[in-house]
């Protein structure tokens, strides 16, 4: 009977720990699983209302104004940033077409504006997400004094998560030398425009 | 050798009592811990992310699902064995995963802050409670599996590389494993104090079982010794009863003799028909019946106050003025009595009437020796306890006497009862007190009487 009993709580143990192994897991799976990468063009849009400081190197990141993943984004740019006066950083909260007036506004617009060297900006209905090619939120874009596309990618290791990563790594290793792989990395946070919205904007 | 082993084995008892009751108590703080932890997953999942977005549209974030449901399922299975079976091996390993479980959990939620990761050394810290060594084993694995598989598939959420060397995640395991050197150590040097602390009360209990073997052998001892001397008290009583049955039939028969020779003496004058109105024979006789009567009579009344224990009416009582009412009592004398008991003196509580019966019989004794004067003083009060004494300057007591004045019946006077001392001594002892004599041939005898302090001691004053 006691015997039994251990058995019981045994096998109970395993296929309790077998159930958060493979909840792990998915959590895992879900947390580095990338959005759409961008399409960037190679040189700054001259259409583009977000002007570039001529003879500077200009970062732009493309982020939804309620995306809790971006919160993880914005803290990559501002270690990025810290003590950095070498770059102009933009941010660009896409405002989606129907949403009520300083819907944008908020956590992460004051925790862009409190960043040093970064500007927070208003896209609105996303028309330079779209010109870009961006579509995930934390998309981050880096061009040249001249106007040439250094980097495109994410700047978190996974989904909302801070910490060393490739992004960031690579980021600053064109900035400081001038040479890195240039190949992008994933981009982990929420779509910027639903399907219909970007459609109707294109 | 039996002895030694006995100790070993309640030593090893206690200890794993001990241990037990250990292991439960820290199963109820993780159970407790693990209902907080999942409160707080599912807190700080609402507070920091508890929506997805897809332009305008929000949905409920995943990270809310994974704090109700996974973190519900971490927490579940330990608080249902800390339940089901407290202090049980698997319940403390369950216990340990699911601790680890939530660190990895708590660092998704809180999106890789660093301080979360201090989580998993407080955890580790936390299951040290169990004092148990093998509990850090699980733990460590799932800390080392955690890194191992991310390391395997998504190297660049915990290293932020594609490609970091194979032992990588060994060097962050290395912090954990430093840990736990130091956990294991301290989990050993406590299951060692519990061994001494153990050991200790097993020694204890069996000199306390010794200790109450030898208190029953004891009690045995001093059961049969009391059966004994209460045989041994009914055994001299039937000889005391005996002895004064003997004494009394004694002390009866020669004024009995006197008084049947008188009244044959006058019956056989009555029967001759004779004149008697001139006998000055039958006067003489009706004075000695009269005479032996009385005698019989005292040894009775003697007899029934020696005999008589009521119980003791204690009152304020004091000694000068009780003195001078047993003066007052005596028959007619020619020796000079002193009340020497200070006016003043303390008013102990006594039962009057029988230390009145001392003073009278303690007086007489040593007027009928003849002194010069019979000295009675008194002292005492407070804390010390009360001194009685009656003293005179006559003959004082043959040495072979004073061991046997106090008995019922013994005398050595010509006319006496023999019961006067042996009346003073049952009331002396009634009172919880003793009497002693102190004696001299030719130079007089001292009788002292010592009660014990206490009752309600009042002031001459107050007692008026």
């Amino acid at each position: 009977m006691r015997i039994g009993e251990h058995v019981k709580w045994r096998v109970i143990a395993l296929v309790w720990a077998a159930t958060v192994f493979t909840g792990m897991i998915l959590l895992w799976r879900y947390k580095a699983t990338p959005g759409p990468a961008a399409d960037a063009p190679s040189m700054w849009p001259d259409a583009s209302s977000v002007k570039r400081v001529v003879g500077r190197p200009t970062l732009v990141m493309f982020a939804h104004p309620h995306c809790p993943c971006t919160r993880a984004s914005l803290a990559e740019l501002a270690t990025l940033m810290s003590g950095r006066t070498d770059l102009t950083a933009i941010v660009l909260f896409a405002k989606p077409e129907g949403t009520p007036s300083a819907w944008e506004q908020g956590e992460l617009w004051d925790k862009a504006a409190r960043i040093a060297g970064v500007t927070p900006m208003l896209d609105d209905r996303g028309v330079e997400a779209a010109r870009f090619g961006s579509k995930v939120s934390g998309q981050t874009m880096l061009y040249d004094a001249s106007g040439r596309l250094l980097f495109s990618g994410g700047i978190t290791g996974s989904r909302g998560h801070v910490g060393d990563n490739i992004g960031r790594t690579r980021i600053a290793a064109l900035l400081s030398t001038g040479h890195a792989d240039r190949n992008g990395s994933h981009v982990y946070g929420c779509a910027l425009q639903n399907p219909i919205a970007e459609a109707e904007v294109k | 050798m039996a002895s030694a082993r006995t100790v070993d084995e309640r030593a090893h008892e206690l200890l794993i009592e001990h241990q037990q009751t250990l292991y439960r108590q820290t199963d109820r703080l993780f159970a407790g811990l693990m209902l907080a932890q999942f409160a707080f997953g599912i807190g700080i999942a609402l507070l920091f992310s508890p929506a997805a977005w897809e332009g305008k549209v929000s949905t409920i974030n995943m990270h809310v699902y994974v704090a109700l449901f996974l973190g519900g399922l971490i927490s579940g299975l330990p608080i249902l064995l800390a339940w089901k079976r407290p202090g049980a091996p698997i319940t403390r390993y369950v216990i340990a995963i699911a601790q680890m479980s939530w660190s990895a959990l708590l660092i998704h939620l809180s999106g890789g802050r660093i301080e979360t990761h201090f989580h998993v050394f407080g955890s580790l810290a936390f299951l040290a409670f169990y004092r148990d060594w093998k509990v850090l084993v699980p733990a460590t694995i799932v800390v080392a599996a955690d890194h191992f598989i991310r390391q395997q598939f998504w190297p660049e959420s915990v290293f932020g590389i594609l490609n970091p060397e194979w032992w990588r995640f060994l060097e962050h395991a290395f912090w954990v494993v430093f840990e736990d050197i130091v956990l294991v150590m301290a989990c050993l040097v406590g299951v060692r104090e519990m061994e001494n602390v153990s050991r200790s009360r097993a020694e204890v209990e069996a000199l306390s079982d010794s200790e109450k073997e030898k208190s029953k052998a004891l009690n045995a001892a001093l059961v049969e010794l009391k059966a004994t001397q209460e045989a041994q008290v009914r055994t001299e009583k039937l000889a005391a009863v005996g002895q004064l049955a003997a004494s009394v039939s004694h002390e009866l028969r020669n004024p009995l003799a006197a008084v049947r020779n008188a009244n044959t003496y006058i019956t056989r004058r009555f029967k001759d028909g004779k004149e008697i109105s001139g006998d000055a024979k039958i006067g003489q006789f009706l004075g000695l019946i009269d005479r032996e009567v009385n005698v019989c009579t005292k040894i009775i009344s003697d007899l029934l106050d020696f005999a008589r224990e009521r119980p003791l009416m204690l009152t304020p009582c004091p000694l000068h003025a009780l003195t001078e009412e047993a003066i007052e009592l005596l028959p007619a004398h020619q020796v000079l009595i002193r009340n020497q008991i200070p006016v003043d003196l303390p008013v102990p509580s006594l039962d009057k009437d029988q230390i009145r019966q001392i003073l009278v019989n303690l007086v007489q004794n040593a007027v009928e020796a003849m002194p010069k004067q019979v000295i009675v003083d008194a002292e005492g009060g407070g804390d010390r306890s009360w001194q009685l004494i009656v003293a005179d300057d006559g003959p004082g007591i043959p040495t072979d006497a004073t061991a046997k004045i106090f008995e019922p019946l013994f005398t050595t006077k010509t006319k006496g009862t023999g019961l006067g001392l042996a009346i003073v001594s049952a009331v002396v002892k009634r009172h919880g007190g003793a009497i002693r004599v102190e004696t001299a041939v030719g130079k007089g005898t001292k009788f002292i009487v010592e009660l014990p302090p206490g009752g309600k001691q009042l002031t001459a004053t107050e007692a008026l």
